[in-house]
């Protein structure tokens, strides 16, 4: 038996180029549904890795704060709790809320919302009388370029 | 209906609480506003700095709009998308610990004080007492009524609730001598809004967290006027030397929408349980997903800088008018101390017929909340509103 040949191409009827153009038009749509489904992908992966990058950014700053800013001392359930009350004659340890340990605090919660260098050298000159503010801005933004 | 309708059915309907001015706005956007007959109004008041991201924002009006849609409330019972996301991106902008959300200013101040007070509990303090200043403003509901001392003194709402006191304004001395180990929580504004822009020294700041520290006390500060942008940064105790254990925020957070937040340190966050404190409303859907597209417009560096240095130039400019005494505040919440025995009442009242919307917190204070979006021209637009109404004045 001989194979069977190939049919003749034929000239295409109105109602297969009606179908042929609803294929391509589907086709073209899944491949436009792709490229938005991809892009949709790509932006949320961009956002996610923000919002990743602002919480990390958000977490050391915040770090950094309460190394500057410690939180007070767990809070004890035990009832009638008193301050302590410092030996007579003992000056009492310089605390962690100090004028350099408050100029720090401000400084860093100043970069935090996005104050520049030189408003943040303004406040400390202005709040804390400090002259060369440069060591603590180096300290929180990193030397100057 | 005209205004004499309104004012008519006003006089028979509504409790006689509030002096309003007479004018009935109908439309708002950005910094303008328009009242029934037409006439445009520069806004420097914005509902009290609730329309921080000014009228109609189109973001605030889209997420609303497409919210109310989907679903409007559910109640506390069950979870909602915007609310936790809100809490959580409130909590990660400040104080990393939790929030508890509420539909007003004084409501998260009523969280603050419970979370104080069984907090001291806690320390085996019977009778814990909150310490505020002079002239604080924390609200109208008991607890912060009682916080608060001009409207606490009102005999005939009493008895008011026991365990509060207050000290002189930015007295640090004064507070060092008022805290001690009864105490529960040092209550107070970094900037006093409602009695004419004050702001906190630093020294009285420092005092505050100090005294705090030594005693257990908690250190709650109202941010209710001054946060969600108001001074150039997200909240006014990033331009402090301080940070709270407890930090209360409404007014602007929804951006018309109300919301109030009291937000917490990780520890602070521990001490309420269920059943101490609740709310039916509070951070319903549609309310969260405005405070969302607030802080999505609030939030952000260069937005922040420009309400710097869009204070500073106003501040500048207004000091320059003859009948300006001083200026204080930080960022867009400024209050002009008029020179002299100007009648600041009759200012604004002026300045309203001009078409400048202030408002008069005292004898002598113009208090000035544009939106943070507000633009240059806006600014000089009002600057020479109230010069020609100062000159007006010096001339009658």
């Amino acid at each position: 038996m001989s194979p069977k040949r190939p049919s003749e191409p034929r000239a295409l009827t109105g109602g297969t180029a009606e179908r042929l153009a609803a294929i391509v038009e589907a086709a073209e749509q899944a491949a436009a549904k792709v490229i938005d489904d991809a892009e949709e992908q790509a932006r949320r992966r961009l956002a996610e890795a923000n919002v990743r990058a602002d919480r990390i950014v958000a977490e050391r700053l915040r770090a950094l704060a309460d190394e500057l800013d410690p939180p007070s001392t767990p809070r004890q359930r035990e009832p009638h709790l008193r301050p302590v009350t410092a030996e007579p004659g003992t000056e009492p340890a310089p605390g962690p809320r100090s004028g350099a340990a408050g100029a720090r605090l401000l400084a860093t919660q100043m970069a935090v919302s996005g104050s520049s260098r030189a408003e943040i050298a303004a406040r400390l000159r202005s709040s804390f009388d400090i002259d060369d503010t440069s060591e603590i801005l180096d300290a929180i933004l990193g030397p100057e370029d | 209906m005209n205004l004499a309708e309104l004012q008519s059915l006003e006089e028979r309907y509504l409790m006689r609480t509030y002096r309003r001015a007479p004018v009935e706005f109908v439309r708002g956007e950005g910094a303008l506003l328009w009242d029934a007959e037409g006439v445009e109004y520069l806004d420097f008041l914005t509902g009290i700095s609730v329309c921080s991201v000014g009228h109609c924002n189109p973001a605030v009006v889209e997420a609303v709009r497409e919210q109310a849609g989907r679903l409007m409330h559910t109640s506390n019972l069950f979870y909602t998308e915007p609310m936790v996301r809100l809490a959580e991106r409130l909590a990660e902008s400040s104080l990393g610990g939790r929030v508890f959300f509420a539909n007003s200013g004084t409501e998260a101040n009523e969280c603050a004080i419970k979370i104080a007070r069984k907090h001291a509990h806690r320390r085996g303090v019977e009778r814990p007492e909150i310490v505020s200043f002079e002239r604080d403003f924390h609200g109208r509901t008991y607890g912060a009524l009682a916080a608060t001392p001009a409207l606490a003194a009102n005999p005939d709402l009493g008895p008011m609730l026991p365990g509060f006191s207050s000290v002189p304004f930015d007295d640090p001395d004064a507070l060092r001598a008022a805290v001690g180990e009864n105490t529960a929580a040092v209550l107070i504004e970094p900037i006093q809004g409602e009695a004419g822009v004050n702001p906190l020294s630093e020294e009285t700041l420092l005092a505050a967290r100090q005294v705090c520290d030594e005693s257990g006390a908690l250190l709650i500060l109202d941010e209710i006027q001054t946060g969600v942008g108001r001074t150039g940064s997200l909240w006014a105790y990033e331009q402090t030397p301080v940070r709270p254990d407890v930090l209360t925020s409404a007014k602007a957070l929804g951006g018309g929408m109300p919301i109030g937040a009291c937000i917490t340190t990780p520890a602070a966050g521990e001490v309420l349980e269920p059943g101490d404190h609740g709310s039916t409303f509070a951070a319903g859907p549609l309310a969260s997903v405005a405070a969302l597209a607030v802080l999505d417009i609030v939030d952000e560096p260069a937005l922040l800088r420009r309400v710097r240095e869009l204070g500073a130039q106003l501040r500048e400019d207004l000091l320059a008018l003859d009948g300006v005494g001083e200026v204080r505040g930080r960022g867009l919440m400024l209050g002009v101390g008029l020179a002299g025995e100007i009648d600041a009442a009759a200012l604004g009242a002026d300045l309203l017929e001009r078409g400048l919307v202030v408002n008069v917190p005292g004898p002598g204070t113009l208090r000035l909340l544009p939106p943070l979006t507000v633009d240059p021209d806006q600014l000089r637009r009002a600057v020479t509103t109230i010069e020609a109404a100062l000159l007006s004045y010096a001339a009658a």
